[in-house]
């Protein structure tokens, strides 16, 4: 534990009863209706009208239209969704697998080296895309890997990866130490002692590491389009294929745009507390 | 305690509670980060010395061909289109990173006040980070529209500023336009952040500093700040390397156009290989931008390493 960012804080001694402020809570509410209403304006875009989408002055009340779905369907969008949930889903998997021992070794175990693989670890993390989309072009490309759903899962680990394991790692070194000796004292082995009791203490701080990854996942545009194809679109990727030739064909990409918000705001939502420290490799516990 | 609920049967003996048992399994922890690193290696570091490789051959459309040392990295330091996207790069962090900051502590010294409905609101102001950036390109690609947009019709051109056009189609201005989206993504990240990290300080010195009748002002300029100093380090830094590789929003709204107006090291790095088809060029400046990082990258860890102790 450390003393200088999660001091535990006692029980408020001095304010017993909270009052709240209505001008600092106006103020945030304010603050909250000015950052949302552009998101708010696209989901309306997605069931205005072709008629009024363009409108001047802009159009407020007006018919809700599904002609926007419509065409989405018919042009087979619906499999750009299923391609999202199948390459996320089961990167995330491979992540947890993968990440899960990582994290805690890194925690608690000062092994020789252990710096300078940590390091190795974030600085994965951090190289843009850019940098690696090119090598595994080329190898994609050679190995016939391009437009595959293994090719997106291989290559999401390199952000996500290193992601988990530094952010599991900051959950890991919450738990106290004596647990598990405790546990060895107990008679499990190492593994028995890792598998049956800390894992299951490790299971929130797991779930909203791997719920992030899904979403970071999710949210990625630049490998999904340079590394996938026909078979393999994401839903990000749909977005700039609807500007098409005869014209950009908003309702649609509003839509979209709709659709790849919602699990985000339900992960918010579920997951505030945790969003934070993820947010920040760990370096703020929320 | 969960570890009383079923040890295995005749094991008491075999594993001595003492802390030497640290000692005899010193390749259990290798073993337990063997997985990662190796996909790391496959995945990560593999691609990465490949990508070296390239960037000292003479390489197009796919095709390596001679060796050609540093002539590469040579032709890149010698293109104004490098120059600019540096520059780009420097004026987009220089503008965007410092507002997010001083909003983001504005906003969360507000939230650290006794705020109604916060349960609800933290969430809600977590969206615009949290939603894809490419979504965020889309959003105000539909609010700045020419003409039709929310806020190209209904504000700007009420200053008669931008009629019928985009800000994202001019030279001037698409620069700024893309710092205003990425402040409007990031500035609840950072307050956020920030607030979390103002719930965590010790209260001690907040009550000792009540006692002696400090005003807040005082209090947050000799006791927040400083407290909160190593942390606002490492979040701005991360925010700086984040912003460094932007790529998704400048793809939807400009894709670094007019011209060359909005073209960041990574939409540059992607039309070299993408448009030039001279991957040569763009593994060398691939590797310029990964050096960069791995400076910035350093310096965050040993930062947070020495002075957050959290890692």
């Amino acid at each position: 534990m450390n003393a200088t960012v999660t001091a535990p804080l006692p029980a408020p001694k001095t304010k017993p009863k909270r009052r709240y402020s209505p001008t600092f809570t106006l103020l945030v509410i304010c603050y909250a209706i000015l950052i949302l209403f552009p998101v708010f304006w696209m989901w309306l875009l997605a069931f205005k009208p072709e008629t009024v989408m363009f409108a001047r002055p802009t159009v407020w009340l007006f018919e809700p239209t599904l002609d926007h779905f419509r065409y989405l369907i018919d042009n087979g969008f619906h499999h750009y969704l299923i391609n999202s949930i199948i390459v996320s889903g089961l990167s995330t998997l491979l992540v947890i697998v993968l990440g899960t021992p990582a994290a805690y070794a890194f925690a608690r175990y000062k092994m020789k080296g252990r710096d300078d693989l940590f390091l190795f670890v974030l600085a994965t993390r951090m190289a843009p895309p850019v940098c690696l989309v090119i090598p595994f072009y080329l190898i994609y490309s050679k190995l016939g890997m391009l437009d595959t759903y293994a090719g997106l899962v291989i290559v999401y680990l390199t952000f996500n990866l290193s992601f988990y394991v530094w952010v599991l790692s900051s959950f890991c070194r919450d738990l106290p130490l004596e647990l598990e000796e405790a546990a060895m004292t107990d008679g499990y082995s190492r593994l028995g002692a890792f598998l049956k009791v800390l894992l299951p203490l490790l299971r929130p701080g797991i779930t909203a590491t791997a719920v992030l990854c899904f979403i970071f996942a999710w949210n990625e545009f630049m490998y999904a389009f340079l590394l996938g194809g026909q078979n393999v679109k994401t839903l990000p990727v749909a977005i700039p294929s609807l500007i098409t030739t005869q014209g950009v064909r908003w309702g649609e990409m509003a839509i979209i745009g709709m659709v790849g918000t919602i699990p985000v705001m339900i992960v918010v939502f579920v997951l505030q507390r945790h969003i934070v420290r993820g947010l920040t490799m760990g370096a703020v516990k929320g | 305690m969960t570890a009383t609920d079923t040890p295995p049967a005749g094991a008491a003996s075999a594993s001595p509670p003492r802390l030497a048992h640290h000692r005899e399994s010193r390749w259990y922890p290798y073993a337990l980060i063997a997985p990662t690193m190796i996909t790391l290696t496959v995945v990560a570091l593999i691609p990465f010395l490949y990508m070296g490789y390239i960037s000292l051959h003479e390489a197009r459309y796919g095709q390596l061909r001679d060796f050609i040392w540093f002539q590469n990295f040579a032709t890149l330091l010698a293109d104004p289109r490098f120059w600019n996207s540096m520059w780009v790069a420097l004026v987009f962090v220089c503008i965007a990173v410092p507002i997010e900051f001083m909003l983001g502590l504005i906003g969360a010294l507000l939230l650290s006040q006794k705020i109604r409905f916060r349960n609800v609101l933290i969430p809600l102001l977590f969206i615009p980070s949290m939603m894809a950036p490419i979504i965020v390109g889309l959003v105000w690609k539909t609010m700045l529209a020419g003409s039709w947009g929310f806020v190209s019709y209904n504000i700007l051109e009420n200053f008669g500023i931008l009629k019928e056009t985009s800000i994202f189609a001019s030279p001037d201005l698409a620069l700024y336009g893309i710092i205003f989206v990425d402040i409007w993504e990031w500035t609840p990240f950072m307050m956020l952040t920030f607030f979390a990290g103002m719930q965590a300080l010790p209260v001690n010195p907040y009550w000792a500093a009540a006692v002696d009748g400090a005003n807040p002002v005082q209090i947050f300029f000799k006791l927040t700040l400083p407290m909160l100093a190593p942390l606002l380090f490492v979040i701005g830094l991360l925010r700086l390397i984040d912003a460094f590789k932007v790529y998704d929003t400048i793809f939807i709204l400009t894709n670094g156009g007019p011209g060359t107006a909005t073209e960041s090291p990574s939409v540059l790095g992607y039309k070299y290989t993408f448009d030039f088809w001279n991957i040569g060029q763009s593994s060398a400046l691939a590797v310029v931008i990964w050096l960069i990082f791995f400076i910035f990258c350093n310096i965050f860890y040993q930062v947070a390493k020495k002075r957050l102790n959290v890692f």
